[in-house]
């Protein structure tokens, strides 16, 4: 299984798609922690705040999260690690070479996690560098202690389960980009709509974008499971799609 | 000739028996059974879409079969202990376009457990070693085959198994192919089982064949066999300014001549020297005499005809019930 696991991160490194998606994943979690801190606190026409202001807990919570809105990178990069076999037809030599199926989506599963491991440090680094300065030139860093840790940690966590989710996702629909476009279509259509409606609102909390929220912030969020709840239910969907991925791989003829 | 002086890879037999698969409606490979022996080439032969990649695929545990066995010295290829040391498989050129050839490969020694170096190796065996490190994408149709049989040959296996390995070739690396399955099967003793739509690149490869049309098994045995069971006799192609009475001469001798405009002679079912001994000895002048071809091309379209049409019937299937429902 080592050696399979070493085979997946050639495959991974030997293209330059990773670079592309880890510098995306960078952009969007410094990108939006700039863009909360910048309006945090500001009035809206309510004169209400938009965004709690700096300094609070609240806003500390939220633009720690938003490291977790990079999650979609991570997907796409486990997506494109499955789907690249069949797309490439590599999935042939893949095949050939480790006949035993479920092993190589197993490796690609461990390889994937371990892997995102690195990104999702990186991509908090540079969301608490982006904090760091400019809340701390709008006079109130955050200081880096249990609750942020805790939300830093918690954010983490759900990049890496992504990656997982991407490779089973990959696993079972095959079709790179199938996979890409249902993905993104699930994250910022379907699941904002079934969060925004009031009768199908009860149902979001049982969704992978319901437990990413109760795992990291529950801004202007519909009602949530506890955030231990959310843990598991994510890796409840990691595992399902991780699963069902190498059960029909195992099954289907490779032509 | 097997030359038995081999100190090479252990001798593997491949037996097939009794394969079946039904894509949807189609009967792709039906009840199909041969034996490929070590130490030659095999070709596996057939028109396009008579079942030949469905059948490799089944041999190599890609594709499920409904029915049937494929082993190699009685072990199932997805059983084997070392795939990758047991049998090289040539199936299509399959590369990620932005990976180097030699970054693919090392890919696959890793997932087996080969020494990376061996990439290296088989980059210089199949004439790759300058084009290692660009990126496959970039490649010709030739060089991604010799890319598929480098990968092929990763583990040494004592069986290789190629799908149509010729394709794309230029004429130069078609006799390099040539010469290299034959010393691997001759001089190492290894068991090469290769498919292919062409008779005479089949003639000038392999020792034996396996002919297959429309997904079951037509005929097998070695070239030689073969050639005596069609007797050396096909179409001839004769001119003469006598082409009536030549017409005439070849018919009392039994021989089934047709004329026509431009006084081109055709017969068929026989040989240009049977042609050209009736013709001296009814001095008839000939202005030229040859063979459109020979008994085996005969035999091979006799025994496949007709039944590509068939056996590709998956999309052409629904077309013909159209033509057919128009016609009525």
């Amino acid at each position: 299984m080592t050696a399979l696991v070493r085979a997946e991160w050639t495959k991974l490194l030997t293209t330059r798609v990773w670079i592309g998606l880890v510098l995306g994943a960078c952009l969007m979690a410094g990108g939006f922690a700039a863009l909360f801190t910048g309006l945090a606190g500001a009035e809206q026409n309510g004169g209400q705040p938009g965004l709690p202001a700096v300094g609070t807990p609240q806003y500390e919570e939220i633009v720690f999260s938003v490291a977790a809105n990079a999650s979609v990178f991570l997907l796409i990069l486990g997506i494109i690690g499955m789907t690249q076999e069949y797309r490439h037809r590599t999935a042939t030599p893949t095949f050939l070479t480790t006949p035993r199926r479920g092993r190589v989506v197993a490796a690609k599963l461990l390889a994937y996690a371990a892997a995102a491991v690195p990104v999702a440090l990186l991509v908090l680094a540079v969301d608490v560098v982006v904090v760091l300065l400019y809340a701390g030139a709008r006079g109130a860093a955050p200081s880096l202690d249990g609750d942020n840790l805790r939300t830093l940690g918690a954010a983490g966590l759900v990049l890496v389960v992504f990656a997982v989710i991407g490779v089973g996702i990959g696993a079972l629909l095959r079709n790179q980009v199938g996979a890409i476009v249902g993905s993104l279509v699930y994250l910022y259509v379907v699941e904002p709509i079934i969060s925004s409606i009031g009768a199908i609102q009860g149902a979001y909390k049982w969704l992978p974008g319901g437990a990413v929220q109760a795992i990291t912030s529950d801004f202007q969020a519909p009602e949530l499971l506890a955030p231990w709840q959310g843990v598991v239910l994510l890796l409840g969907y990691g595992l399902v799609a991780a699963l069902l991925g190498s059960l029909l791989a195992v099954r289907r003829d490779v032509v | 000739m097997p030359s038995g002086t081999t100190a090479g890879p252990r001798p593997v037999r491949i037996e097939v028996s009794g394969l079946t698969k039904t894509f949807g409606t189609v009967r792709a490979v039906s009840d199909l059974g041969f034996t490929v022996e070590p130490g030659s080439v095999t070709g596996f032969l057939g028109p396009n879409g008579a079942g030949k990649t469905t059948t490799l695929r089944m041999v190599l545990g890609l594709i499920t079969p409904d029915t049937g066995t494929a082993t190699f010295d009685g072990v199932p290829y997805g059983a084997l202990r070392e795939p990758v040391r047991t049998v090289g498989a040539v199936l299509e050129t399959a590369f990620h376009p932005a990976r180097s050839g030699r970054d693919h490969l090392r890919v696959y020694c890793r997932a087996a457990g080969i020494p990376v170096a061996r990439a290296d190796e088989v980059l210089e065996r199949v004439g790759l070693a300058t084009a290692g490190r660009r990126r496959a994408g970039g490649y010709s149709l030739g060089m991604r085959q010799r890319l598929a049989l480098a990968t092929a040959l990763l583990g040494d296996p004592p069986v290789l198994v190629l799908d149509e390995p010729a394709n794309g070739l230029d004429p130069e690396g078609i006799l390099w192919l040539r010469g290299f399955l034959r010393h691997l099967a001759h001089d190492e003793g290894r068991t090469v089982l290769v498919s292919s739509h062409l008779l005479a690149e089949m003639e000038q490869t392999a020792d034996r064949v396996v002919i297959v049309g429309a997904g079951r098994l037509v005929r097998q045995g070695s070239i030689a066999e073969l050639r005596s069971g069609a007797q050396g006799a096909g179409t001839v192609l004769v001119r003469s300014p006598e082409a009536d009475r030549l017409v005439a001469v070849l018919a009392t001798a039994g021989l089934a001549a047709t004329r026509s405009e431009d006084g081109l002679v055709t017969v068929e079912g026989a040989t240009p020297a049977l042609v050209g001994a009736r013709a001296f000895a009814a001095q008839v002048e000939l202005h030229e005499l040859r063979a459109e071809s020979t008994g085996l091309e005969d035999l091979y379209f006799r025994l496949t005809a007709g039944q590509e049409q068939f056996a590709a019937g998956s999309p052409a299937g629904p077309a013909q019930y159209t033509t057919q429902g128009a016609a009525r």
